[in-house]
């Protein structure tokens, strides 16, 4: 009882009501009582929890400019949806929202295969140290920034001296210019994605084969299965559930094409091709000023992409359990 | 398994399976060997060299020697890990610290928290408010607002709260009933316990940090302040030779300003990923065992 009535002190001030000690514990004392159990962890988690108020709250508080008119000399003039209208009336708004749309896709359509071949055929290797060595190879790229590897394929997609224009010419073909065409452009990005993850992504399913009851390949092997028919009824089956999770996972991701990617491989020439949200709100927010309408195409796509997480979130809860958080 | 069993078909079936994954090996490392003979074959024989080389045509490490040489390049590096070293030092000890609490299934104002840092992941305001928040806050121009920039990362918080949660109650209450307070036993006995998974975040932190630049190239005006990557950037992808040879060698093709820029570039490239390629045997250790043990991608 001592304890409860240091704390009730220690909550209201000292102002202890007469009649405190016959009273039962009420909500005022229980939230004393934990306080006094549990200060010394929120002393802990301070420095974290301010971290989010500041670097992720102040800036929702923030994209109040979207509403906003900047004036140089403040206080900003509430001008409400003004800065969306013109957002949508833009020619340039839909066509790089359209760009976002297409590379997203494209990406989905060609990288998801990939880890999960790469998966597959890893699974089949013997050699202990074999596997080892091919994993180390593969992963590599994923822990490379996106401005390392934008070098690496300038130089590997070089018309005169970079490997791929060399390989083409020795197969007797004109060398092209990729990084400045049209036509390629898209699929540099995609190229490039598979190149940086789909390695280190077939670690994700590999995770989920290794994990299937070898009891089910040695029944199929006694049905004498050969290799192929094992895969598609043994190890194909276990790893669906994963598959499903990260497609949903990527769906909910959908309007991130990637920001340092683009950046960092994009030119003049083919930027009209590539040009995403992100870099557009980039484009027109930092470099050209218009603060007012970069914050509303962020705000934009902020909320439609938490829409998107949020749903693929719970489709992905509901057909595999497991969810984004 | 009975290895003698197997037919011939499945001999040449294994073999397109393993040579299907080397070729894989070779499109993945290929790229960068070539670099590599690139920046160390000697300056003469650059021009002209194949794009599918890996060995250097003579031996010269002037590239390396100019690029190390060059105050721009020797203030990103130490600028990359200065960046690099603080921000991976309060990362860690801001997400232990935090992981901690939202680990305690009874802290009161637990959901809440987590509710806080949820809608962090969610919801991604974007590049200019985050912009208007650290010019209010004075950080623009500082290295602080790069360091800041993601400091407690709302997924790795999440593992080591997972990992904290997996330690044994008992164990907790046994240090309690000794009279322990939160702070003893979080030192103690928490932070040992969680070696592994405070070295798989740091990598973690270490690898983000590291690779880093759109908020460094968007925060930081001042170059004296540029981590390698934005350095990189404007001499690789912006093309900016006067960037690394100096406006006088590019202007008047002498001293560094005759090495040819594709080996200049591919040492540059190459010189950011040393410290990548340095810890990456240790990489490979936590963040495969993280990654299989169901964590989440990094």
């Amino acid at each position: 009882m001592t304890d409860r009535q240091h704390a009730l002190t220690a909550s209201n001030g000292g102002n202890v009501p007469i009649n405190s000690a016959r009273r039962k514990p009420g909500r005022v004392s229980a939230f004393a009582d934990g306080w006094r159990r549990w200060w010394p962890y929120y002393v802990m988690m301070a420095p974290g929890i301010l971290f989010f108020l500041v670097f992720h709250y102040l800036p929702i508080w923030e994209t109040r400019i979207a509403f906003e008119q900047v004036r140089i000399v403040p206080p900003n003039v509430w001008v409400g949806l003004k800065h969306f209208q013109v957002l949508f009336s833009s020619s340039v708004f839909w066509q790089v929202l359209a760009n976002t749309l297409i590379i997203s896709t494209m990406k989905m359509v060609f990288f998801l295969p990939v880890p999960i071949i790469v998966a597959l055929l890893l699974n089949e290797v013997r050699g202990g140290s074999l596997r080892k060595f091919i994993q180390s190879a593969i992963y590599l790229p994923h822990f490379l920034s996106w401005v390392v590897i934008a070098g690496i394929f300038i130089a590997a997609l070089s018309p005169t001296d970079g490997a791929v224009n060399n390989l083409l010419g020795m197969a007797g073909i004109a060398p092209r210019s990729f990084m400045t065409d049209m036509g390629a452009i898209r699929w540099v990005l995609v190229f490039t994605e598979i190149w940086r993850s789909a390695g280190w992504d077939s670690l994700l399913y590999l995770a989920a084969i290794i994990a299937i009851d070898q009891q089910l390949y040695d029944a199929a092997e006694v049905d004498g299965a050969n290799r192929w028919q094992k895969i598609w009824h043994v190890t194909l089956p276990g790893i669906v559930p994963t598959i499903a999770t990260l497609f949903i996972l990527n769906a909910g991701m959908f309007l991130n094409a990637d920001l340092n990617q683009v950046i960092n491989l994009s030119n003049d020439v083919v930027r009209s091709k590539i040009d995403i949200v992100d870099t557009y709100v980039y484009r027109i927010g930092l470099q050209t000023g218009e603060y007012s309408l970069a914050t509303a195409a962020g705000l934009f796509k902020a909320v439609l992409g938490t829409m998107m997480i949020v749903i693929a979130h719970f489709v992905s809860k509901r057909l595999t359990g497991k969810g984004v958080w | 398994m009975a290895l003698s069993r197997k037919t011939p078909i499945e001999h040449i079936e294994y073999a397109i399976i393993v040579s299907t994954l080397l070729l894989l090996v070779v499109v993945t490392v290929q790229p960068i060997l070539n670099l590599l003979a690139v920046s160390l074959s000697a300056p003469g024989k650059v021009p002209g060299m194949s794009g599918l080389a890996i060995l250097p045509d003579g031996l010269s490490f002037e590239v390396w020697g100019v690029l190390l040489q060059h105050p721009n390049v020797q203030r990103g590096i130490i600028n990359s890990i200065f960046i690099t070293g603080v921000s991976t030092l309060i990362g860690v000890v801001g997400t232990a610290l935090m992981a901690w609490g939202l680990s305690r299934p009874n802290l009161p104002g637990r959901k809440a928290l987590f509710i806080l840092v949820l809608v962090t992941i969610v919801f991604e305001t974007g590049i200019i408010p985050d912009y208007f928040v650290n010019k209010r806050l004075g950080l623009l121009d500082s290295y602080w607002s790069v360091i800041l920039y993601k400091a407690v990362n709302a997924w790795y918080l999440i593992i080591l709260i997972r990992f904290f949660e997996e330690i044994p109650n008992e164990l907790l209450e046994a240090a309690e009933l000794d009279g322990a307070n939160p702070f003893q036993i979080f030192w103690h006995l928490v932070l040992p316990l969680a070696k592994p998974a405070l070295a798989t975040i740091s990598l973690f932190y270490l690898v983000f940090h590291w690779n880093e630049f759109f908020r460094a190239m968007i925060y930081l005006n001042d170059q004296e302040k540029w981590p390698l990557q934005v350095v990189l950037r404007q001499f690789v992808i912006d093309g900016d030779k006067v960037a690394i040879v100096g406006a006088d060698s590019a202007n008047n093709n002498t001293g560094a300003g005759q090495l040819n820029l594709r080996a200049l570039k591919a040492g540059m490239i190459l010189l950011t990923i040393v410290p990548i390629l340095a810890i990456y045997p240790l990489i490979l250790k936590f963040f495969t065992k993280g990654t299989m043990s169901g964590a989440l991608k990094g």
